[in-house]
């Protein structure tokens, strides 16, 4: 057989400029799950505390599932069981945020609810004694130290998610892992991924310095 | 790769038959379902085409970005005289039937391989291309039969028709030394030029592209595992759509535009449609 | 109740679990007197203060206050304990030093002081800082405003914590072994800062094992063993008592 197609040779800056496009879809997943899976988790560890058993038991549940099933496949059932058991129409970068901020949010309960056990009982006591309210004393007193505590371990979680956006491209989001492996069937090299590879490097360099900033912010005490 | 797949096929084999055994009870829901589906496309004015745009020379990326490919051109043929627009929409080949059930697409166009066990889940066109499972080994290997291939190793893709093919040649792979899976095609012609494998198995279309492109000293066996053929798939109730598209590549096949398309391609008409 | 009785605690008994803490436990603390618990542990002195400043709850008996109830008994013998408002000023008007100072640790020395006031009193910032100053002042921590507590000695962080109950303006303080987690060396500063109280009249109960401070400072001692009072009265006599299990307890102080 011939091809009358002229051969494709490797073009750079339209490569680069297609993984570029890539990244910015990853990053808007990042920031959007991060936004929205840090309030949640710390919105489902109070709930994981509630001494409430109707609370407690589908919350519980919950975690489990999250954390006990792989994202790869949550991410598919988010994007398949709507449309084909329930008929709703979902799109599939709506899919993609919802399905890692659920399961992120699972992820930083358990990490906030660490945290806040961690917390010695007798500021909470102090606080109650001298007349603050539960939730002033949470506010004010428990979370801010947890946020301290947990710091690193949300650093840890943050770079995994970038990674993880590359999860994405099994519901067809063109982020850059995707674009990567098209780019790589485009030009018959491998060089495309290894681009991506220092892409993802360079975002989670991004991510480790700015947490890194937080920590040394919040170090002016120690306990 | 082949986790992947087992598992959409499981979850296809869940939903979908949770669907289908919705759908099954009203036969008269699936008539109008068949009578629609070509009238919903129309009031769109768009037909989604599903594709994995990492499948030259069928659908894949060139050097501007653009999704080009021999299915897309036809595609936009067909869509010009249909009075449509074409979207292109790129998802995960192992999740085509899911995305097409679901609604996200409207079609699986994308070099994709008729099968008894595929026409179960999907409406096809007729048979728009031949294509053949061909085995590609090195220029000085000197194996020039599949008998030649005995005692070495063979990669393929997983989940492939390939692999499909290869099942069913038991004895040819029993004589094998060593079987393996690879995520895609370009790492297998990795392993073949790094001489981890000394064969690979694949379509005949997409290796005479790659060898020609790249201009490797690679080799076509004569002999095939397979003749396949490759149509355009659609969702089990929709006729109507399905005979249109059919109906489109019949004229484009009487007129000469398939011939033309095809010769831009190929050099020389591949396509089976009459 | 007489009119300068400030806390009055009757027939109150807690258990946890099967563990009866406190056994029908009665006392009472008139105003501006100093009254100094001590006894061996697990006698319920703890549990004593922490039932009184609402960390725990009585199962059965009555507590009252600064002239309100915090509970009392139903007729099936239960402690029914007070509605929300109530309890909460009746927090407001006590105060607890912890042995563990409990400081918090993400807050300046100021800010532990004029956080409550701030929050709870709803004072405004500036006033809330010119109290603290003045405690701080009063306690000899005024250098340490703006330090942390990690960089406070013991004895420092337990001044602080007393400043900080201070600023609440309670009509009655008590301190859970306030000098027990502290090298001995810095009890020193910390008894001197509850003696200036009671000079000025603070009703205080100090649960200590102090005793020479105790006896030095006390209007009264109170003797507890196995959650029930074994011996309550003025300092000397207790001290000098012919009463088996005090004189046993005493014997582990002798000089």
């Amino acid at each position: 057989m011939n091809f009358n197609v002229s051969l494709v040779a490797m073009d750079y800056s339209s490569m680069v400029s297609f993984l570029l496009e890539g990244t910015v879809k990853a990053v808007e997943l990042f920031f959007l799950t991060i936004v929205l899976s840090l309030p949640l988790g710390l919105l489902v560890a109070r709930l994981r505390l509630s001494k409430i058993m109707v609370v407690q038991i589908p919350i519980k549940l919950y975690l489990l599932i999250m954390r006990g099933t792989p994202l790869i496949l949550q991410l598919m059932f988010f994007m398949f069981f709507p449309p084909l058991v329930l008929g709703i129409p979902v799109d599939r970068f709506t899919v993609a945020v919802f399905s890692f901020t659920v399961n992120y949010a699972a992820y930083f309960a358990e990490i906030y609810r660490g945290g806040i056990e961690s917390i010695p009982v007798g500021q909470q006591e102090a606080a109650y004694v001298l007349g603050l309210s539960p939730l002033q004393t949470f506010m004010r007193i428990t979370l801010p130290q947890v946020v301290k505590r947990i710091i690193p371990t949300i650093a840890n979680e943050s770079m995994t998610l970038v990674k993880d956006t590359a999860l994405a491209s099994v519901i067809g989001v063109t982020e850059l892992f995707r674009n990567a492996e098209s780019m790589k069937a485009t030009y018959f090299s491998v060089v495309p991924i290894a681009v991506a590879g220092l892409f993802y490097l360079i975002m989670n360099s991004v991510v480790a310095a700015f947490y890194s900033r937080v920590e040394k912010k919040l170090n002016y005490y120690k306990g | 790769m082949k986790l992947k797949r087992g598992i959409s096929l499981i979850l296809a084999m869940l939903l979908t038959s949770s669907v289908l055994a919705a759908g099954c009870s009203a036969t008269a829901k699936t008539t109008s379902a068949a009578n629609d589906s070509l009238a919903k496309v129309k009031t769109a004015g768009t037909l989604i085409l599903g594709l994995d745009s990492a499948f030259p020379p069928m659908g894949f990326m060139n050097d501007k970005n653009e999704i080009v490919g021999f299915d897309i051109d036809l595609a936009r043929e067909v869509t010009k005289r249909m009075g449509v627009a074409l979207k292109l929409q790129p998802i995960d080949w192992d999740s085509n039937v899911l995305e097409l059930n679901s609604g996200n697409i409207d079609c699986i166009w994308n070099g994709f391989t008729i099968s008894d066990e595929r026409k179960a889940e999907v409406n096809f066109t007729d048979a728009y291309m031949q294509n053949r499972q061909v085995v590609i080994v090195r220029g000085d290997s000197g194996i020039t039969t599949l008998a030649d291939l005995a005692g070495k190793t063979l990669c393929l893709q997983a989940g492939s028709s390939a692999a499909d093919a290869l099942a069913s040649h038991a004895d040819f792979k029993a004589s094998l030394k060593n079987v393996v899976e690879l995520s895609d095609n370009v790492t297998a012609f990795m392993e073949l030029e790094g001489k981890t494998s000394d064969a690979i198995l694949m379509d005949e279309i997409v290796a005479a592209y790659y060898i020609t492109q790249n201009n490797k000293d690679y080799k076509i066996l004569d002999e095939s595992l397979a003749d396949e053929q490759y149509g355009v798939g659609f969702r089990l109730g929709d006729q109507s759509l399905r005979d249109e598209v059919n109906n489109q590549l019949k004229a484009m096949a009487a007129d000469g535009t398939l011939a033309e398309i095809s010769d831009t391609w190929f050099g020389k008409n591949v396509t089976v449609i009459k | 109740m007489p009119t300068d009785e400030i806390l009055s605690v009757s027939h109150v008994s807690k258990s946890f679990g099967e563990l009866d803490v406190l056994k029908d436990m009665s006392l009472s603390v008139s105003r501006g007197e100093v009254v100094s618990v001590i006894g061996p542990s697990g006698s319920g002195k703890s549990t004593l203060l922490r039932v009184v400043n609402q960390l725990e709850r009585a199962e059965s008996g009555l507590i009252s206050v600064c002239g309100r109830v915090l509970c009392q008994n139903d007729d099936k013998g239960h402690a029914v304990y007070a509605d929300k408002e109530t309890l909460k000023s009746i927090r407001l008007s006590i105060g607890l030093v912890f042995q563990s100072f409990h400081l918090f640790p993400h807050y300046s020395i100021l800010k532990n002081i004029t956080e409550a006031p701030v929050l709870v009193l709803k004072k405004s910032r500036e006033e809330a800082e010119d109290t603290a100053h003045e405690l701080l002042k009063k306690l000899g921590l005024s250098e340490k405003e703006s330090a942390f507590p990690y960089q406070l000695s013991g004895g420092q962080q337990q001044r602080a914590a007393i400043a900080r109950t201070l600023a609440m303006n309670p009509q009655m303080i008590f301190f859970d072994e306030p000098t027990s987690a502290l090298d001995p060396e810095l009890t020193g500063e910390v008894l001197k800062v509850i003696r200036s109280l009671a000079d000025e009249h603070m009703t205080m109960v100090v649960v200590t094992h102090e005793m020479a401070f105790a006896g030095e400072l006390s209007d009264r001692i109170i003797f507890m063993d196995q959650g029930v009072i074994i011996e309550e009265g003025a300092p000397e006599a207790v001290f000098s008592s012919d009463h088996e299990r005090t004189r046993q307890f005493l014997q582990h102080y002798s000089k």
